[in-house]
């Protein structure tokens, strides 16, 4: 069957919009009470608590600043002790950094994207509210912790050895560990199925080069996130694993070094920045054209933009380092790096402002943010720029000067977008207007107050006051410049305070907004509001897209698009080309349930059992966990054929692909990128370790030909059961059974875990040298993946068993040879990566 | 002009950022490697090893963008415009951040 | 010619002062990045302003826009030469402020929260607690060591900072102009004490060089 011409789909015939709404609803709604909000999938409830959430963390690290000013404000004040001191400014960051800004551009880029793209919800509905609840108790776990007085302390990056056992020996920073690491899953979670969902899940014939400027940025986004978090992720588990087990990483008289975790950290941490910017510039993007009456100004140069940012913003990672003591031949690319990574936000800046020029610009609320942005985020730029100059980041590197300009950089590049990004959506969100006059008000006090608090905070810096620190007795000539911006801290916080008024007034007492009150074009205004979890009636075709929201959105909701209703009872929505959007097949996604919050549970079972010590333990609450993902995954297998389903007159979509890509395919080769990045962080610290650190030398290993010949054993028995997996699904593609063949699999796969096990227990104690130690962490990485192989070709033989594996429906079964494939490329580089350590001795 | 599919032209959409990425990521690689093998004191020709070692990359990428900056109209027709941005962006990033490789103290 | 600019500018400057101002440098290092931070705050001034205007401009009448000239004359090109140009300047400051040619050697140990310094004294090399003896007039290396978590070592009048870091050893270059007394800092957070964690620098006469030293030299 050739892919139907997306242009030439014929229309729905009219239907009355109010029973077909009925009909949808009565299938996508959430449940009612407090437990339908519980088992709740849907993207437009999730994302609305996903920011709700950020926006009370923000508030708790409002707070936590507040107390900071109120520290600083005279030279000895001995509001707060030292210790507690530390744990608040530490607090702060890392709130500011994981707990709300991270979630809070989840939650925008959830609840925006299907309506933007003009579908239903995200790819992964249940993956939505796994990150929600993992987030949410992640976050729980950090806050206890405040409350309880065993906050981390160490600053929000967490150097070591600070970090370590031997100076922080409370469970502070492994809270900070876990937790972080907790919360991360969220961000994981929502990259894969933002990344799947804009590739997949466009409205038919919306062509890549065609979609919204905003669906670009979360790509460019979910994809930096792909990349950026896994080196953290991998940091914070070697870490722990020093902090719990003895493993020296970190540790310069074991052969450890305290650098590898700051270029770990920093491998993260500076795309962080980015991963936190695009966003809010997507936000822009959007905005500024519609308030300006115009299109935006090129279009191509901002999608080069966001590729170059993508890209070059990770090869700036040591410009945080630039006093470490590194050569100044690799600080000057790096410090031409840093440079370049302002082109792109150049190209953006212009084309802005040439829209700005081409339009003529009303002077809204979203306006208002949106110059707020232009005064604070170009100034931040142009002191970033400052600090990527080597000579003059060696004077203001960790003073007052870094922190003044990482505020610019992030309330200006992050939080006024984001500010006019809400007020911008709030009518949608709310399906309010706002009262006129308080969010003025607002938007002063915080703009006043912002540069009041940090302008002058950059020649604090350059006065020499450090960051970090409580008292300054000796040094009255930073009093004035201290309290002036503590004052101003408090005018911005009662500005924040105002906005949050603002925003409850107008979602609780707001008049009725219009539909679409911005004359928008984009599809996620062509909608009722405030929108049903079901977004669209009937689905954009390429005509309705033209159409803009205005015209669309009536003739969406009489079922006049593709797919109208819900006829089936089923929650269906259409999955496409990733190119040129052609139609390929009707995915059904899953019904609201309790399994998300349940896995969570089980997850912080275990995070809290290792938080609280108890390593032998820790474990066993891993057998829940895989259960439940056992079962997570049974529910998503179809166990009958389905019939084709009439998107249009006349059209017929299958809802199987047959041999085409389904989204769970397409999520698990994002999965396995973030797994690769991770898995190139671990040879990366084991090539730092052997290469660059200066400590003891590794002691010999004595590998023999024993260890050489199970490595051998283990990788072609890897091999075997690849190619059983593939000939397994030969034969299930041909309809003939497959059971011996995946039985088979199975048990090649035990072996070759049992052969690693026999590998494993010869090598030498990981706590007597960082090189043991990485050794050891690269057997256990390929352990890992072995044992979910095993579950993997377990799954399928189950499936067989059961008569669920079938011609076309042999999903789990290509996942699972997928899965091999990568296992075994990961085994046969992490031989040879224990290999090449062995013959560098 | 062949049709060609999206993760296709995705690809050469990241083929050039991709193109420095590695070649960005080698050159800091050899450049540890030959700080702690003493490869500056190396002469090869009118550079040293370290200098030359570090530069191979990045020429190899820029070489590998130029290719296909003279290809990719024909490959990708009507579509070529972004993929053609962004090898630009792969070219100039390389020459941008090796240039300093010429002159700053190497270890 | 510096005096001239000094004197323009003496408002700005007056308000500037301290003993850990890096506006106010008593060395030729510190001095060279002080006048780079005047340089590139002049320019960002210019850009900012530029920005400011341009966006203000915006708000006229509706025009034509030649979205060429704007993301890739403005965008590209204007702020690729820009950048450049920062970059040279930086390359060039960065490559005179490292340790080329001799110096003198002196030691830096850090540990949570004190720092001991080895130098030449006039009984061969002594060592002493919070503070560090150099002649002025010529240049000093640092090799800075710790020995429990990463520290920074910090004299703003005289230079930048570079970090102390367990396990390693760095060489930061300082040099003061006159004889003085100097403060300095640690910059790097490690942990309670950090913000207690001072030094002085005592730049002495190059005659009176190596110092006689009494317990008086050494903090108690």
């Amino acid at each position: 069957m050739s892919p139907p011409d997306v242009t030439a789909i014929p229309a729905n015939p009219p239907r009355r919009a109010l029973p077909l709404h009925r009909e949808l609803d009565r299938v996508w709604r959430n449940g009612p009470g407090l437990w339908g909000q519980v088992t709740s999938v849907s993207h437009t409830t999730l994302g609305l608590r996903f920011m709700a959430t950020a926006f009370v963390f923000f508030g708790i690290g409002g707070l936590l600043a507040m107390l900071i000013r109120a520290q600083l404000a005279t030279p000895q004040s001995a509001f707060l002790d030292t210790a507690l001191y530390n744990q608040i400014f530490t607090m702060h960051g890392s709130i500011m950094m994981f707990l709300f800004a991270i979630p809070m551009l989840e939650g925008l880029a959830m609840y925006l994207l299907p309506k933007m793209l003009g579908t239903r919800d995200l790819a992964f509905p249940r993956l939505s509210a796994l990150g929600y609840w993992c987030y949410l108790l992640g976050g729980t776990i950090l806050i206890a912790a405040l409350l309880a007085g065993v906050a981390p302390a160490d600053g929000w990056f967490m150097y070591t050895p600070l970090s370590g056992k031997t100076y922080s020996p409370g469970i502070n920073a492994d809270v900070w560990l876990l937790g972080v690491t907790f919360v991360e899953i969220s961000a994981l979670a929502a990259a894969i199925e933002l990344m799947v969902s804009i590739l997949r899940l466009r409205a038919p014939g919306m062509k890549l080069t065609q979609m919204p400027l905003f669906a670009w940025y979360i790509l460019g986004t979910a994809a930096m996130m792909l990349a950026g978090f896994p080196p953290l992720i991998l940091g914070s588990v070697l870490l722990e694993m020093e902090r719990a087990f003895g493993w020296p990483f970190f540790d310069p008289e074991r052969g450890g070094d305290p650098l590898l975790w700051q270029h770990l950290f920093w491998l993260f941490g500076h795309p962080e920045v980015y991963i936190i910017f695009l966003p809010a510039a997507g936000v822009l993007s959007t905005v500024i054209p519609v308030l300006c009456r115009t299109t935006i100004v090129g279009y191509g140069a901002i999608v080069a933009a966001i590729l170059g940012m993508v890209f070059l913003s990770f090869g700036l990672w040591v410009h945080h380092m630039f006093t470490v003591g590194i050569p100044h031949l690799a600080l000057a690319f790096f410090s031409a790096a840093s440079m370049l990574v302002a082109v792109p936000t150049a190209v953006q800046i212009f084309a802005w402002i040439g829209t700005m020029w081409r339009g003529r610009p009303e002077l809204k609320l979203p306006m208002l943010y949106i110059l707020g942005f232009f005064f604070t985020f170009v100034m931040g730029g142009l002191t970033g720029v400052m600090l990527a100059v080597v000579p003059f980041n060696w004077q203001a590197h960790d003073t007052a000067f870094v922190t003044a300009h990482l505020h610019y950089v992030l309330i200006g590049g992050f939080v006024f977008p984001m500010l006019a990004g809400v007020t911008w959506w709030m009518p949608l969100m709310s399906g309010r207007r706002r009262i006129k006059g308080l969010g003025e008000a607002a938007f002063w006090l915080i703009l006043i107050g912002f540069h009041g608090t940090f302008f002058l905070m950059h020649l604090t810096g350059l006065m020499g006051m450090p960051r970090r620190i409580p008292t300054y007795a000796d040094n009255p000539e930073w009093m004035w410049l201290n309290l002036s911006s503590s004052f101003f801290g408090f005018v911005m916080t009662i500005g924040f305070a105002l906005f949050t008024i603002d925003l409850i007034l107008q979602a609780g007492f707001g008049k009725r907004s219009v539909r679409d009150p911005w004359q928008a074009p984009s599809l996620d205004w062509a909608m009722a509001l405030p929108p049903p979890n079901y977004n669209f009636a009937s689905l954009p075709g390429v005509e309705l897209q033209k159409e803009g929201a205005g015209g669309a959105m009536l003739k969406l909701a009489r079922g006049e698009g593709l797919l109208p209703g819900a006829p089936r009872g089923r929650r269906e929505i259409l999955v496409t080309s990733v190119g040129t959007a052609r139609l390929e097949h009707v995915a059904l996604l899953p019904f609201n349930t309790a399994l998300p919050l349940v896995l969570a549970l089980a997850i912080c079972a275990f995070v809290l059992l290792m938080l609280a010590g108890f390593y032998a333990l820790a474990p066993v609450a891993l057998i829940p966990v895989t259960g439940l993902i056992w079962a997570w995954a049974r529910r998503a297998v179809a166990s009958v054929d389905a019939a084709p389903v009439e998107v249009a007159p006349g059209l017929l979509l299958p809802v199987h692909p047959e041999g085409g890509t389904t989204l769970t395919q397409s999520g698990l080769r994002c999965l396995l990128f973030a797994d690769g990045t991770f898995f190139a962080s671990l040879l990366f610290g084991l090539a730092f370790l052997s290469l660059v650190s200066p400590g003891p030398p590794l002691p010999a290993w004595g590998a023999d030909q024993k260890v050489l010949l199970s490595a051998l054993a283990g990788l072609s028995l890897l091999v075997t059961g690849g190619l059983g997996a593939r000939w397994a699904l030969g034969r299930v593609e041909s309809g003939r059974p497959a059971g011996a063949a995946l039985f088979g699999w199975v048990i090649v796969n035990l072996v070759a875990l049992v052969a690693l096990a026999a590998l494993a227990a010869g090598l030498p104690d990981p706590t007597r040298h960082a090189g043991d130690a990485v050794r050891a962490a690269l057997v256990a990485y390929v352990g890992l993946h072995i044992t979910i192989a095993v579950l993997f070709s377990a799954f399928a033989l189950d499936l067989a068993r059961r008569g669920e594996l079938a011609h076309g429906r042999a999903g789990a079964l290509r996942n699972g040879w997928l899965w091999q494939g990568y296992t075994l490329a990961a085994a046969a580089l992490a031989t040879a990566a224990l290999w090449a350590q062995e013959a560098a001795l | 002009m062949r049709q060609v599919g999206g993760m296709v032209w995705l690809g050469w959409l990241i083929a050039g950022p991709t193109a420095w990425a590695g070649a960005f990521s080698v050159a800091y690689g050899l450049h540890g490697l030959g700080c702690e093998l003493g490869w500056p004191a190396l002469d090869v020709g009118p550079l040293s090893l370290q200098r030359m070692a570090i530069a191979l990359p990045s020429l190899a990428a820029i070489l590998l963008c130029l290719v296909l900056l003279s290809r990719v109209k024909a490959t990708l027709g009507p579509e070529a415009g972004l993929p053609r941005l962004g090898l630009w962006i792969g070219l100039i990033a390389t020459l941008y951040t090796m240039a300093p490789v010429l002159v700053a103290t190497s270890c | 010619m510096k005096c001239a600019a000094l004197a323009a500018v003496p408002l700005v400057l007056s308000g500037c002062t301290g003993p850990l101002s890096t506006l106010s440098p008593s060395g030729p290092i510190a001095q060279d990045i002080a006048w780079l931070w005047w340089a590139l705050l002049a320019g960002a001034a210019l850009l900012a302003l530029m920005v400011f205007v341009l966006v203000a401009l915006g708000f006229g009448r509706p025009r034509e826009v030649a979205e060429g000239r704007w993301v890739f004359g403005m965008g590209v090109w204007f702020s690729l030469a820009v950048l450049t140009l920062t970059l040279a300047g930086a390359l060039w400051i960065g490559e005179r402020m490292l340790p080329h040619g001799p110096a003198l050697e002196v030691h830096a140990h850090a540990r949570q929260w004190s720092w001991s310094f080895t130098h030449p004294g006039t009984t061969g090399r002594t060592e002493t607690e919070g503070v560090l003896h150099i002649p002025a007039g010529r240049p000093v290396d640092v090799l800075l060591t710790s020995s429990d978590v990463i520290h920074s070592f910090w004299v703003p009048q005289l230079g930048g900072k570079m970090d102390a870091i367990p396990g390693r050893q760095n060489r930061l270059r300082i040099e003061a102009a006159r004889p003085g007394t100097y403060e300095g800092l640690c910059a790097e957070f490690c942990g309670l004490e950090h913000a207690s964690m001072r030094f002085e620098v005592i730049a002495h006469d190059p005659a009176a060089w190596p110092p006689l030293l009494t317990m008086e030299g050494s903090r108690p």
